[in-house]
């Protein structure tokens, strides 16, 4: 039975030119999704080059300044700028700490859109943290921007139903399925091959589509194999899963317009009602404090520190004995008490900043928890992390930016107690900041997708011995 | 009158032979209404058994039940003894069915139509052997590389006819296969169903029609609501008295001329 329904199964859907509209369709909608998202990596890139390019103008004419310093030249710049203070360089020279989209970050907006995707740390606060509270619900983004990611978890099961919503209504509806009920052969098994058919020709579509926009967009995916079949794996197990449905929906014998509207309504509850339910509980179960008091709480520490800067800067001379030097020529300036008070002050933030982000963290984990309720958010998150855009990349590079952060702070405090002045060779030993991408698997995704489409497929063989499409089969 | 040669057999005394198509006191209900109340029939091999009645007497119901495509209520059917109810797949080996509007994939030919039902139905045929089985069914050359959306209902009967030919079985299952067949076509149906007969197919066929079925069948069985009110072996039988046996138990008036 398989060789001639593989056969004529092709023919049909070659002749009712199926195949054809559904090649130039998808390949329309992946080169626009693509197109898109490589607007978006571009400006993504811009954006960090710009900044490059300003540092690096801002650089050049700092180390020229401190070229005259050093060759004993006056210079006409104020004491604030002078970039023999350590400060300075460590205010107004930063390090960009940037997250650089990779190569199929395209694929995928992901958080992109909501956080920053690059910082500059100074010797000052950690200001730059808010970019990475902004966000207050995670599958906000699921009605985000039309990228491959969009397409993939919201358009392609429509063109699934489309595919596959009257495989058996068909026959009944255009009267052939009598005779086809009168071969000894299972209508079932009969609905599984030709749906198991239907899958295979649109996976090859879709794998031949993308490769073909991929290597189009620059793409060398004999290089990127393990990516490129992870992102197919994904797409192909989230395809078999709605072919399951599509397959327990049709056995059950219904005509076609009630197999299209089950199949509709399968759509609006795990693409679109299961992730905002599961939202909306998050919201409610873990409420995000608002952004607005953290704020206020922020300037509140700010200035009461301010305000006993000298009781701390001696405080903390008391705590680090090898910043106190008993030099009368030397002053203690603002910068020596803005640095002492601000361990007080990061200390005194980070119950407040980490509420925000507890919270934020709780609702996360809430989602990694009910995810698998609704394959559409597990497809969305794999394809986010194939992108590197994912809520964990994001968490990962603010990380990374908060530990450069002390790390850069802790670099300069030594040249400011110890009222040592900053030279070009210390320009050289400066701290340096290189993104690490988080290694993503996308292998329990596939498996379990790939695991519930083949459940579904075996508990519709098993149940239909007693399904009522039997009783249909005499309505002529 | 002429005096009626009935022979009202039941089916108990049939079973003592080899029978191809049996049904034993089936009762098959569609709620309150009783579609068939205690029909008992058989055919032999190499008979042609007409099933005469008005809609709804329960013909098509006798035919799905056959099908394996609802089950009774009570009662056993089998098809070259092997239980439908129990063994629906397994009896359909045996067996080929021509439904009355006999509709197939009209984005395939002719050819193709055939190859595809042959084909899952578990028989594979070169195209010389395809064309040869449209042939006997009566379907012209030109029409067999095809595609059915152009077909009539009677070139698409024909394709019906020859899905049945190739398959080659024991049983034969008609439901009103002449609807839509011009005279001529009609004819040659009856023809190739007496050569079916001959080589020992068991036929059974539902059918309005008295006089192609007086033309071809060996056994005619006249049914209302549900039941089988009358056996004839056809050759007992003049066209005439039957004619009017049928209009009797339909309560028809003939009209007065």
């Amino acid at each position: 039975m398989f060789k001639y329904n593989f056969i004529y199964e092709f023919k049909r859907l070659i002749r009712s030119q199926w195949i054809q509209v559904l090649s130039i369709l998808l390949f329309a909608v992946f080169s626009f999704a693509v197109f898109n998202g490589q607007q978006k990596t571009q400006k993504r890139l811009e954006e960090i080059s710009s900044v490059k390019e300003k540092l690096k103008t801002s650089e050049a004419q700092m180390l020229s300044v401190l070229d005259s310093i050093e060759q004993g030249f006056q210079v006409s710049v104020s004491r604030w700028r002078l970039p023999s203070n350590p400060m300075t360089i460590g205010n107004k020279h930063p390090r960009l700490v940037e997250m650089p989209p990779h190569q199929w970050t395209f694929i995928s907006t992901g958080q992109s859109d909501m956080y920053s995707h690059y910082v500059k740390p100074t010797v000052q606060a950690n200001d730059f943290e808010l970019s990475f509270t902004e966000m207050t619900s995670p599958t906000q983004l699921l009605f985000g921007s039309f990228d491959l990611t969009f397409v993939i978890v919201y358009l392609l099961p429509l063109i699934i139903i489309a595919f596959g919503f009257n495989i058996l209504s068909y026959e009944r509806e255009s009267g052939a399925l009598k005779l086809l009920a009168s071969q000894p052969v299972s209508l079932t098994f009969w609905v599984f091959q030709k749906l198991v058919l239907r899958f295979l020709w649109l996976s090859v579509i879709v794998i031949l589509t993308l490769y073909l926009i991929f290597s189009g967009n620059g793409i060398n995916i004999f290089k990127e194999m393990a990516t490129f079949f992870s992102l197919i794996g994904v797409i192909c197990a989230y395809m078999l899963f709605w072919f399951a449905l599509a397959f327990l929906v049709n056995i059950f014998g219904m005509n076609s317009a009630k197999n299209a509207l089950v199949l509709i309504g399968l759509w609006i509850l795990f693409v679109l009602l299961v992730p905002t339910v599961i939202n909306q509980v998050g919201n409610t179960l873990y409420p995000m404090p608002s952004r607005t008091i953290m704020v206020n709480k922020m300037r509140s520490i700010k200035a009461n520190a301010t305000k006993k800067q000298d009781e701390i800067l001696d405080n903390y001379l008391r705590d680090h004995p090898e910043f106190a030097i008993n030099d009368s020529t030397q002053n203690r300036t603002f910068w020596h008490r803005y640095m002492a008070s601000q361990a007080l002050i990061d200390k005194a933030l980070k119950p407040v900043v980490s509420n925000y982000n507890k919270q934020l963290r709780k609702q996360q984990n809430w989602l990694d928890k009910l995810k698998w309720l609704s394959p559409s958010m597990r497809v969305k998150a794999a394809l986010n992390n194939t992108a590197g855009t994912s809520t964990t990349d994001y968490e990962n590079f603010r990380n990374q930016a908060l530990a450069f952060s002390e790390q850069w702070r802790k670099h300069f405090i030594p040249f400011l107690y110890n009222n040592t002045p900053f030279s070009s060779k210390d320009y050289e030993h400066i701290p340096t900041y290189q993104y690490r991408q988080k290694a993503h698997s996308n292998m329990a995704t596939i498996g379990i997708l790939f695991a519930i489409a083949l459940l579904m497929f075996a508990i519709g063989l098993l149940a239909s011995k007693n399904l009522k499409y039997k009783m249909n089969l005499t309505i002529s | 009158m002429e005096m009626l040669h009935i022979h009202c057999m039941k089916l108990s005394c049939a079973t003592s032979f080899y029978t191809m198509i049996t049904l034993d006191n089936v009762n098959k209900s569609y709620g309150d209404f009783k579609a068939l109340k205690n029909l008992n029939l058989t055919v032999k091999p190499g008979e042609i058994y007409c099933l005469l009645g008005a809609n709804g007497a329960g013909k098509t119901t006798t035919i799905n039940l056959l099908l394996g495509f609802i089950t009774p209520n009570t009662g056993t059917i089998s098809i070259n003894n092997i239980n439908v109810q129990k063994s629906a797949l397994k009896s359909k080996q045996y067996l080929a069915y021509i439904p009355e509007n006999l509709m197939l994939y009209p984005n395939l030919t002719a050819v193709e139509n055939l190859n595809y039902f042959s084909g899952i139905g578990g028989k594979s045929f070169g195209k010389k052997a395809l064309e040869t089985f449209l042939d006997d069914a009566g379907l012209q050359r030109e029409a067999f590389h095809k595609r059915l959306s152009k077909f009539s209902k009677g070139m698409r009967q024909k394709v019906g006819i020859a899905i049945a030919l190739a398959k080659d079985t024991k049983v034969l299952l008609l439901d009103e296969p002449t609807s839509g067949l011009d005279p001529k076509a009609s004819n040659e149906f009856g023809q190739l169903l007496k050569h079916l007969k001959n080589k020992g197919v068991a036929i059974l066929m539902a059918t309005h029609d008295i006089f192609r079925a007086k033309d071809v069948a060996t056994h005619i069985g006249i049914m209302k609501e549900g039941e089988l009110k009358y056996e004839f072996e056809t050759d007992k039988i003049s066209l005439a008295a039957l004619e009017s046996t049928y209009l009797k138990i339909m309560d028809y008036k003939t009209l007065e001329v």
